[in-house]
């Protein structure tokens, strides 16, 4: 809301007020009662600087510019149209920009806005209920903090304002690198991500996942921001333009290294994450720990009775062994520690008999399994 | 700043979990169980005709070695699915894994004239692994059980990862007639009791002989002269000699230093009886103590550097560990009752001891600094212990009371648990464990 100067000051501006009013009143009296999505272009646009969008930029996108970001307006125009050609796809991108192209692709329909990647795997036109419940998506941990910002924000639909020359300057020194490189990249994508009319619910489809942890973060900076793109109107009106818009937007306006933390966060947590459920429990720890015990056979008055042992070993979905138990550290004598390591080895062994009884949903928990074999409490006293 | 806070927050929030979840399970095990470790031994192949009853003699020597140890249960053949074939056949692990047998050892014998060859391979049941690679041992009839007890130190130290003792020889005391007029000769002996072969005869009063580091001789304290002294006799031969000691009334308790050049023991000189060492070659006489105190029982420590004694310094008997050079000594013994006849284990981080308390005696061990003393033996007169080549077992004299009361070896394992009589026909007493032969 925040454009700057001139307001009012255009007929263009009046145009777009008039608009946006109707718009807002349309959709608090009929949106909730449609029955189909409507086709329309979600435009998330944030303003920012030059600079920060360049930093953004150069630390996420491979690819930087083919366009100056400033210069070219109507250059960036054209260029979008053409991801709709095949021959974008040589350009292999980065994941996440795809999200747009698609629209331009294939048919008329300028809807979907998020993530394509996300969409093929979520069904089409599926219920896109803004559930909160997460279950992670399949998208790769370094999607997760480009993107994510782009779906919030885009959950509110603009019109698109009328078109005006003037504003569209201000604007698209913001918008314009961001198209470029999401043009390039974004299009290989597309293809796949075929499902034109599921774009709008797809796209709530995909807020989910990362709605847990993007949350809290989000929320301040997004919504406000649907106006500005104007400057592309009418191009945007026709396919792509508003889709570059909302990758860039969040970043700025929250910090960047509260951005990046979380984005580590997410994809270090993202992947042992995805490994199951709820964690292994006390009694389930236990009875296996017990499993073990009962084959470790220590003979205390022995030199490997003082020795303790770190032995690490894989398991089958079945709790059987797969292949040998290793020794992994030790902090007795070479001899010592071999007769410490076969006892430790035996147990584990001879104690899988059928398989260890684990609970088979965590099995990702247990997998790699590591046991410290600790006699000290065994010694002779 | 408000960045910051917030980065670090986050950075926090995910972290947590994401150590929490990443990564293996991971167990701590800290009891386990004391038990022993099942082995099937099935019998010995006989690779040629008339070696049948010379396989299964084997074969039932090499049972009873592991057995006796209290480490090893057997699984007795009535409870064996398959048998061995022949001695290359592959196993059927799963036949011995059903009938728990932890580890498997199979054989084969065979036998030219009276030349005998044994071979064995010893499996690791529960991996499916052979442990080691196949040995085999060449020699005569006559020392067939030598052959058996190779084989069981070869399995036995595999397994345990500590050196065997099955092949190793006991110098005792044979002792005959009764307590008032008791003859003794000095008599060795396989570790187990078997094959008793007399040194010395009965015509004098011979006592606490012991092994030189190589078995080959032995030195004891005779009486022949009418008072204790030291002499030497080879094994071999039965060749003896006196050593000539540094002058005094007595000398007795005699040890090998670790390279059996020297000899320490004790030399009595009226009131006072001090620690002497000589050197074997040169006939040089080093006193270790001087102090109005009986000290005695000496006794090196495996390095050669050290040497534990007891002394009565204090007022009562107890333990003392001094340089083998001599000097200080400190004491290592603080508890109730008086200690005697230390020996130092042969890994070196043990002391064994006899213990007199309250009308009892004692077997016990403790650590050569004086801490976690453990008694592992009680009764009306336990003595004299001396350590098996592993130190993992200690012999000892046990007598009985009464006026027809006899002395006898036993054996226990250093856990306190194993106790057993060594099954010698004739009384026996101060016995020394020799090494493991070559």
């Amino acid at each position: 809301m925040t454009v700057p100067t001139d307001k009012m000051q255009t007929p263009g501006m009046y145009i777009s007020a008039v608009g946006h009013l109707g718009l807002i009143g349309w959709l608090l009296l009929g949106w909730g009662m449609q029955s189909q999505p409507l086709p329309m272009q979600v435009m998330d646009v944030s303003v920012m600087s030059g600079e920060e969008f360049e930093q953004m930029m150069a630390a996420r996108t491979p690819t930087p510019g083919d366009a100056p970001p400033t210069a070219p307006v109507q250059p960036q125009i054209e260029q979008t149209p053409p991801p709709p050609a095949v021959e974008t796809p040589p350009e292999p991108a980065p994941v996440p920009l795809p999200v747009e192209t698609p629209v331009s692709e294939a048919p008329p329909p300028p809807a979907p806005e998020m993530p394509p990647a996300d969409v093929t795997d979520a069904a089409p036109a599926a219920p896109a209920p803004p559930e909160m419940p997460a279950p992670a998506p399949d998208l790769p941990p370094s999607d997760d903090p480009t993107q994510a910002p782009a779906n919030r924000i885009a959950s509110t639909p603009t019109a698109p304002p009328p078109p005006d020359a003037q504003i569209s300057d201000i604007a698209r020194e913001a918008v314009v690198p961001d198209e470029t490189a999401t043009a390039e990249v974004a299009v290989p994508e597309q293809q796949a991500t075929a499902p034109e009319q599921t774009a709008t619910e797809i796209v709530i489809a995909d807020e989910r996942p990362r709605g847990a942890v993007e949350t809290s973060i989000r929320p301040i900076a997004r919504p406000a921001r649907p106006a500005p793109p104007a400057p592309e109107q009418e191009t945007a009106t026709a396919e792509p333009t508003p889709d570059p818009a909302p990758t860039p937007a969040p970043v700025p306006d929250t910090s960047d290294a509260v951005a990046d933390a979380l984005a580590a966060a997410v994809a270090s947590s993202a992947a042992p994450a995805v490994q199951a459920g709820p964690p292994m429990t006390g009694s389930e720890r236990d009875s296996f720990r017990i499993a073990v015990n009962s084959c470790w056979n220590v003979d205390p008055g022995s030199v490997a009775a003082r020795v303790i042992v770190e032995v690490g070993f894989t398991l089958n979905r079945d709790g059987t062994l797969d292949g040998e138990p290793r020794l992994l550290s030790s902090d007795g004598d070479q001899s010592a520690t071999s007769t410490a390591f076969e006892a430790a080895r035996r147990a584990i062994l001879r104690c899988q008999r059928g398989g260890y009884q684990l609970p088979a949903d965590k099995y990702d928990q247990w997998r790699e399994v590591v046991i410290t074999f600790d006699p000290s409490g065994m010694r002779l006293r | 700043m408000m960045k910051r806070i917030l980065t670090l927050l986050i950075a926090l929030m995910f972290a947590g979990p994401a150590f929490a979840q990443g990564g293996p399970l991971r167990l701590t095990i800290t009891d386990g169980v004391i038990e022993p470790i099942t082995f099937a031994v099935p019998s010995f192949e006989a690779e040629t005709p008339q070696a049948g009853q010379l396989a299964s003699e084997l074969t039932r020597l090499v049972a009873q070695n592991l057995s006796g140890t209290g480490l090893f249960r057997e699984v007795p053949a009535s409870a064996f699915i398959s048998q061995v074939g022949s001695f290359a056949q592959p196993v059927a692990f799963a036949d011995w894994r059903a009938v728990n047998a932890q580890a498997l050892v199979i054989g084969a014998v065979s036998m030219t004239g009276d030349q005998v060859n044994v071979k064995f391979r010893l499996f690791d049941v529960f991996s499916g692994q052979e442990l080691g690679g196949g040995l085999q041992f060449a020699g005569t009839t006559a020392g067939w059980r030598r052959m058996g007890h190779k084989v069981s130190d070869a399995v036995y130290s595999r397994i345990t990862g500590e050196g065997g003792y099955f092949d190793s020889r006991v110098v005792f005391v044979a002792e005959s007639g009764p307590k008032d007029n008791r003859l003794k000769r000095l008599a060795v002996m396989d570790y187990d009791g078997a094959n008793v072969q007399f040194l010395t005869d009965s015509s004098s009063i011979v006592l606490a002989p012991r092994f030189s580091p190589r078995g080959d001789q032995v030195l004891y304290t005779s009486f022949e002269s009418g008072f204790p002294r030291i002499n030497l006799l080879d094994v071999a031969d039965v060749a003896r000699r006196q050593i000539a000691t540094a002058p005094g009334e007595m000398s007795f308790s005699p040890r090998f230093s670790r390279d059996g050049r020297q000899v320490i023991y004790s030399l009595s000189n009226g009131a006072t009886t001090d620690i002497y060492r000589t050197d074997l070659d040169t006939g040089q006489h080093v006193r270790l103590t001087a102090t109005p105190s009986i000290d005695t029982a000496p006794s090196l420590s495996p390095d050669g550097s050290q040497i534990v004694f007891e002394s009565d310094r204090s007022g009562s008997q107890q333990l003392y560990i001094m340089s083998s050079t001599g000097g200080d000594a400190r004491r290592i013994s603080f508890g109730e009752g008086r200690y005697s006849t230390p020996v130092w284990s042969p890994r070196g981080d043990l002391v064994a001891f006899t213990k007199q308390n309250a009308g009892r005696f004692h077997i016990g061990v403790m650590r050569t600094d004086g801490s976690e003393e453990r008694l592992l033996t009680s009764s009306f007169l336990d003595e004299a212990p001396t350590w098996s080549p592993n130190g993992r077992v200690i012999m000892f004299t046990r007598e009985t009371q009464g006026a027809d009361g006899a002395s006898a070896l036993y054996s226990v394992d250093i856990s306190g648990r194993n106790l057993r009589a060594v099954p010698i026909q004739s009384a026996a007493s101060d016995a020394s464990w020799g090494p493991l032969q070559p």
